[in-house]
């Protein structure tokens, strides 16, 4: 990365804009200074921001349309814009209201047809001028017993109650405790009887949404017409005011105009000559010294997937080792040895393919998760795992009981991993080591870059030292590895100071962490096995049923489990990079490359 | 109890204990990494990080155990 300036006089300003913006190559540093003024956003910024917020807010009321066509251009489009705003506000309150209505009236069939199949007239519910009416579910058996009160008369219903009685206080006591839920009949002024009154509202019920139904089609209509058009016109738009507020950016004067940034170095002569020849020689371009140029990653593009796993960590400085590389070298494999079954390689590896079509923000991730499913398959098919049954080799092959194929057990497997779980114990701890000295090294190769060898083998080189003390004191006893750790202790501390002496300890936690490959291995094969057992009586009884429940245990079961190994495998997997291993050499922080126009090109 | 019994409960009992201290440590550094999160998406790296620190413990406790029954 090269950091330019391009001086130039204000009646460049809007062509200088306009050429950075079509290049998409320039990263604007914000002027910070004070001893030039920032500059003013152009004069239709404003006015332009307006607009977009108004087509913004439509297309976000707009339903989406398939048919779309972009006819319309763009002064139409301003000039229609707020009057087609209201025309949407108002179709969307009316669509509010009926929504309110429907409700209501829902609510209001709902009561009547809890007043079923009583015998009176609906408008005699709500009493008359000698008689009170209660209505509700009550228990008409402790009234007839209870009460010896004779003005009052029980109309039933499928489910409710209406009582009609003259005013009495006692009565009404009774009645409250033998009620289950009080009904409130709804105000409607109609009259007539319940079940007539029940096919009305329903009709209302039907016309309401019908209504409803009309002013969607509407909106529809209106997206139909307007939608294409109005999406481009707000790229279009939004364009524009990224190059309207650019000058925000930039340091001014009364008559002139300074705008710093980042190019890629070997961009630096094509930005000159376009810049150059739009403005005819009128402006001033110099490379400058700056500090923290942004970061944009350099990879070949088989590594370029796992540039979002170590985005999402942070973004690496400018002149530190990308550790995407890494990531690619490890993590698919360290991924694949922890689920270590070739049937969930496959399920999961579908679940990928799922994510990438449907989310299109992270089809990255699951390009580098698809490289894990093919190791969970390598892995699997060098155990001879699927899904938990055994598919090669001679011992408890499942598929051969199956099939009764003899081939399958002459298939090599590297280790039986059900039965010799133990075997992943030394496997986990030495991929603990590698992995850790990997980072040592890279870090190493960062801090001689930077600060030369002696540093780096001070802070670096020391770790491993202390290492192979370590080894050599477990080998050869006390006399060479006392001597040698405490040389590699004090060019810790030499290179580290205090921090380094005190972390020691995390060397330890740090590989022993790693023995979480083993945990993951033991569930991933434990819980394979439980569903497997689940199933197994149900096959076992030889009937329809038996064979399709089976079937629907393993099929639900097995789904469950991979969504649970992907999940325990891509976190306990990707932690060990971050935590374990770019401890020990990652910084980052850095910024990234955001070019000026690159977003909407 | 046989002198097996007792080490498998203690076994257990360094597995369990140590995932329950990890749980608890975890929730409420979760917790906090959420709100975080919500303020500023970008921090997710570190607070993965922060977050799975005690996971240490249970490692630890893995490791107590496994000793206890003999695997390493």
């Amino acid at each position: 990365m090269t950091k330019i300036s391009v001086t130039g006089s204000k009646s460049q300003l809007e062509t200088v804009i306009t050429e950075l913006h079509d290049m998409g190559l320039m990263d604007i540093e914000e002027y910070e200074g004070e001893d030039l003024d920032t500059g003013n956003p152009f004069e239709e910024a404003e006015e332009l921001s307006r607009t977009l917020v108004h087509l913004r807010s439509l297309l976000s009321k707009l339903p989406e349309s398939e048919e779309s066509e972009g006819s319309k251009n763009l002064q139409e489009i301003q000039e229609k814009c707020t009057d087609l705003e209201e025309t949407v506000e108002s179709i969307e309150r009316e669509k509010e209201g009926l929504d309110n209505e429907i409700e209501t009236l829902k609510d209001t069939i709902n009561t009547l047809k809890k007043l079923r199949g009583i015998d009176l007239d609906f408008q005699d519910l709500k009493g008359t001028e000698t008689l009170e009416t209660y209505t509700g579910r009550i228990d008409c058996e402790k009234i007839r017993n209870e009460s010896n009160y004779r003005y009052y008369e029980i109309f039933e219903g499928e489910q409710a109650t209406v009582i009609a009685y003259r005013p009495d206080d006692q009565f009404e006591s009774l009645l409250s405790s033998a009620t289950k839920e009080k009904i409130n009949v709804p105000e409607l002024g109609v009259e007539g009887s319940i079940e007539s009154i029940i096919k009305e509202k329903k009709n209302d019920l039907k016309n309401l949404k019908k209504k409803k139904s009309s002013k969607d089609s509407r909106l529809e209509e209106i997206s139909k017409e307007w939608r294409r058009s109005l999406e481009s016109s707000e790229e279009f738009l939004a364009e524009k005011v990224e190059k309207a507020e650019a000058p925000l950016k930039f340091a001014t004067t009364n008559k002139a105009f300074i705008a710093e940034g980042w190019i890629p170095s070997e961009k630096f002569e094509q930005v000159q000559e376009v810049l150059c020849e739009s403005t005819e020689g009128k402006i001033h371009i110099e490379e400058e010294d700056g500090e923290n140029p942004p970061v944009e990653h350099d990879n070949p593009s088989i590594v370029k997937p796992f540039e979002s796993l170590t985005d999402l960590m942070s973004v690496p400085k400018y002149n530190e080792i990308d550790p995407s590389v890494v990531i690619l070298l490890t993590f698919p494999a360290l991924f694949g040895f922890m689920i270590g079954d070739a049937g969930y390689g496959l399920s999961s590896f579908l679940v990928f393919l799922a994510g990438y079509k449907m989310v299109p923000a992270a089809q990255d991730i699951f390009k580098s998760l698809m490289w894990a499913s093919f190791f969970t398959v390598i892995f699997g098919l060098a155990f001879g795992d699927a899904f938990g049954y055994v598919i090669f080799g001679d011992h408890h092959n499942a598929l051969f009981a199956l099939t009764g194929w003899e081939f399958l057990k002459e298939i090599p497997i590297l280790f039986h991993r059900a039965e010799h779980l133990g075997q992943v114990l030394p496997v986990a701890a030495a991929f603990g080591v590698f992995h850790i000295n990997l980072g040592y090294l890279i870090g190493f190769y960062n801090e001689y870059v930077n600060h030369g060898f002696m540093e780096a083998f001070l802070e670096k080189g020391s770790w491993v030292l202390l290492e192979i003390s370590a080894v050599a004191g477990y080998l050869y006893g006390a006399t060479v590895g006392v001597p040698l750790g405490l040389i590699s202790v004090a060019l810790l501390y030499k290179g580290e100071g205090i921090e380094g002496i005190v972390e020691i300890p995390s060397l330890v936690s740090n590989i022993l962490s790693y023995l979480r490959i083993f945990g993951v291995a033991v569930a991933a094969v434990a819980l394979a096995k439980v569903v497997n057992g689940l199933a197994a009586p149900l096959f076992e009884m030889g009937t329809m049923a038996g064979l399709i429940g089976g079937t629907a245990i393993l099929i639900l079961g097995h789904t469950f489990n991979t969504f649970i190994k992907i999940m325990e495998g891509f976190l306990q997997g990707i932690r060990l990079h971050y935590v374990e291993m770019f401890g020990k050499f990652y910084e980052g922080g850095g910024k990234k490359y955001a070019p000026f126009g690159a977003s909407s090109s | 109890m046989a002198i097996e019994g007792m080490a498998a409960i203690g076994a257990a009992a360094a597995v369990a204990l140590t995932a329950i201290a990890t749980a608890y440590t975890q929730a409420k550094i979760g917790a906090a990494g959420v709100g975080a999160l919500a303020e500023d998406d970008s921090l997710f790296g570190q607070v993965l990080v922060l977050t799975v620190i005690p996971e240490t413990m249970v490692i630890f406790g893995l490791v107590v155990a496994l000793i206890i029954a003999g695997f390493i």
